[in-house]
């Protein structure tokens, strides 16, 4: 009876293999548009890890053998790297209708990829930009976004600080547009949860004797009353100069110290331990070693593949075809995301919900949402832009 | 010995007490008297804690203590040392570890089938669990499962083993005397644990967020319990351990993340409770009169005892550091 049963297992599987339907997964890169800099600050000295995220693609899809081999679905990786010399829409031609399209790409690059694949109606994911203006003014229906929007990071940091009741903020900013920018996103996210801002300083890299109380962090940090010091430093430049150095002895956090992110080598519940062990060893010609891990464009990526495995029950697959487009959509769809609470779609903006790691380098000292921080419908949505606040309404 | 006539004292008290509370509010009911042994995953130790909820005893017994099933006899219980990569026999009433099985590969949980005294272990970063002779520690074989196998359980019978995957979001079932792979169930998101009645198989779905019941012999799904205490939204549900009253038709489930315990009738699959306790519920243990219910919050470091009789929790104590399982003794 047992082995019966067994045979008709295996013979099911061949035959649905004989006509299988196809996974494409493709990732489009640019390395020639990458900055020689990527992750370094001055003298080359390496201040994050920025990684392609194919690992994070290969390890997910690895994961998925067992997804796979249930539904009869055979995964194919494709990875288109981009170069001048020929159209992008000539070199954008060759993915699939059906693929899911992951764009490790710098952002001018980005917006230009994903829009033109959002004409040709591809599904695409981005797992390398918060910036919240993708998600609330440019808001693609083909894009999906499964790394976190600054919006979550710092709704999240905001919660963490009241929790902590460190309701006294001195921001700290660099001098960069970028940075500007999100320091405006912190601000919003501290006003939210009813922090109070201190001042709001930049940084100023300057030989100037005028400009010293802008570039000594204990002049830059003083005269002013504060629970804690909150830094945005997005290329991770003069930031980490300023803890230890303040004028008050106080936190900090932001970009340094304590920082909101989505995934962290140090995280011990929920499983995670096994993920990022497995991150450093499911290939074996190249292992890593344990102190690395997924950054979060890696963890967006795997993250993306995921969504689409674990939730290969809710839409029709036939032998055929699969369409990770079905999916995504189906309110249904959901992912394990090692953190404690699954993660979903929010139909509104195409955004990733997810809880957000509060972390220092070596531990992760909470998981946002932070307790009393309540949402009527769903628990994490008290991160990020809700459905009535956002700009972007896709549905 | 001197113990012993301690505890008859206590079930004499529990007897003579019983009347008295009937007629009173029926908190501080005094119920029969128990030891139970509680792991605690990252101070490295098994605590002793009596039924009043004092800490008796504490054991330093390994790294990482997670799994934990009662052994041969009522002294006895096993312990997975994650870390390590060993099984422990530990006695409770001496107090020291008996015998060791190792290089069991990142031993997760266990469960040990008495009539045959086979000890079977999922071992949680391989893929696959496998099988002891418990008493002399030999090796018996090897089941291929998928990735993160966690919860494993094993009919009354002997005939079939059942494994859940976590990652995998499968159930792989074996035969239990040749252990050869019969079947594959699909699970909701995350499978932890198993629970077998007579014709059922329950699995606990963490990221799914629900209870899918199977029938052990056609493997199809039966029915569903999906949950839904007050206070808290769907994808908080994050239930682990699921455990069968033997004298009437309950069954308790932790809820992990939403912080209750929900109790089930399993005629009717109507969640007729739920019980705030610590967070991150995710451990059960019944005493041996099934009278009380101790549950243990892996995120607040405690466990919290449920009076069965009342649905009500009577106390809440500090554990060890992220308490993990619990055996509860006469």
């Amino acid at each position: 009876m047992s082995v019966v049963r067994l045979l008709i297992t295996l013979f099911a599987g061949f035959i649905s293999h004989a006509s299988a339907a196809t996974f494409h997964a493709v990732i489009v890169t640019a390395s020639g548009a990458e900055s020689g800099a990527r992750g370094h600050s001055f003298a080359g000295i390496q201040t994050r890890v920025e990684r392609p995220v194919q690992r994070g693609v290969e390890l997910a899809l690895f994961e998925s053998t067992t997804s796979f081999e249930a539904y009869g679905i055979v995964p194919k990786l494709m990875i288109i790297d981009l170069n001048d010399q020929q159209p992008i829409d000539t070199q954008l031609a060759q993915i699939p209708t059906d693929a899911l399209v992951i764009l490790d790409l710098p952002k001018p690059e980005f917006i230009q990829v994903a829009t033109a694949l959002n004409a040709l109606e591809r599904t695409t994911i981005n797992v390398r930009h918060p910036d919240t203006d993708l998600r609330d003014q440019i808001c693609l229906p083909s894009l999906y976004h499964t790394i976190p929007s600054e919006r979550m990071y710092f709704d999240a940091l905001g919660q963490f600080l009241i929790y902590r009741g460190w309701r006294k903020v001195l921001v700290v900013h660099g001098p960069s547009e970028r940075d500007k920018e999100r320091t405006a996103i912190l601000e919003k996210s501290l006003k939210k949860f009813g922090a109070e801002i201190s001042d709001i300083r930049q940084y100023t890299l300057s030989h100037h004797p005028d400009d010293r109380d802008k570039n000594k962090p204990e002049f830059l940090t003083g005269g002013a009353s504060y629970d804690v010091v909150a830094v945005i430093d997005s290329d991770k430049d003069f930031g980490r100069y300023i803890q230890y150095s303040t004028r008050r002895a106080r936190p900090v956090v932001g970009d340094v110290g304590l920082t909101p992110v989505g995934w962290h080598r140090t995280l011990e519940r929920y499983g995670a331990p096994q993920l990022n062990e497995r991150y450093q060893r499911f290939d074996q010609s190249n292992p890593l070693p344990p102190s690395e891990a997924m950054s979060d464009a890696e963890f967006a990526a795997w993250s993306a593949i995921k969504l689409i495995t674990n939730s290969l029950s809710v839409a029709g697959i036939n032998a055929q075809s699969l369409s990770p487009r079905q999916i995504l959509e189906h309110p249904d769809t959901q992912v394990d995301l090692y953190k404690g609470t699954r993660g979903s779609i929010r139909n509104w903006n195409h955004q990733l919900r997810q809880p957000i790691l509060l972390a220092t380098s070596e531990a992760v000292i909470a998981v946002a949402p932070m307790p009393k921080f309540l949402h009527p419908k769903h628990y994490v949505d008290t991160l990020g832009f809700d459905k009535p606040e956002s700009p972007c309404q896709l549905n | 010995m001197i113990q012993k006539q301690y505890k008859n004292n206590r079930n004499e008290q529990a007897l003579t007490l019983a009347f008295v509370t009937l007629i009173s509010l029926g908190t501080g009911t005094d119920l029969a008297a128990f030891e139970a042994i509680i792991t605690n995953e990252r101070s490295g130790d098994a605590i002793h804690i009596n039924d009043e909820g004092s800490t008796t005893h504490v054991a330093k017994v390994c790294s990482r203590p997670r799994g934990m099933t009662k052994g041969f006899d009522d002294s006895q219980v096993v312990i997975a040392c994650s870390d390590d990569d060993k099984v422990i026999i530990y006695n409770r009433k001496t107090k020291a570890i008996e015998a060791e099985i190792n290089n069991v590969t990142g031993a997760m949980n266990l469960t040990f089938h008495e009539p045959t005294g086979q000890l079977l272990v999922t071992n949680e970063g391989s893929s696959r669990a496998s099988v002891y002779d418990l008493k002399s520690g030999r090796f018996i074989a090897e089941l291929r499962t998928g990735l993160e196998p966690d919860g494993i359980a094993i009919t009354g019978d002997g005939k079939l083993i059942f494994v859940a995957s976590e990652n995998a979001g499968l159930v792989h079932v074996f035969d239990g005397a040749t252990y050869q792979p019969l079947d594959v169930i699909r699970t909701n998101l995350r499978p932890r644990r198993i629970a077998l009645s007579s014709d059922e198989l329950w699995v606990s779905s963490e990221m799914g967020s629900r209870v899918e019941i199977f029938d052990t012999k056609t493997r199809k799904m039966k029915a569903e319990v999906i949950f839904a205490p007050k206070g808290f939204r769907p994808e908080q549900m994050t239930p682990v351990d699921i455990l069968f009253n033997p004298n009437n038709n309950e069954a308790y489930v932790a809820l992990g993340g939403a912080n209750h315990v929900a109790i089930v009738d399993t005629k009717t699959l109507k969640i007729t409770k739920y019980i705030l306790v610590g967070r991150r519920a995710w451990g059960l243990g019944l005493s041996p009169d099934a009278q009380t219910l101790i549950v243990l919050n892996g995120l607040s470091d405690d466990f919290t005892m449920i009076n069965l009789n009342t649905r009500r929790p009577t106390l809440t104590r500090r554990a060890g550091l992220i308490p993990h399982s619990i055996e509860v003794f006469k």
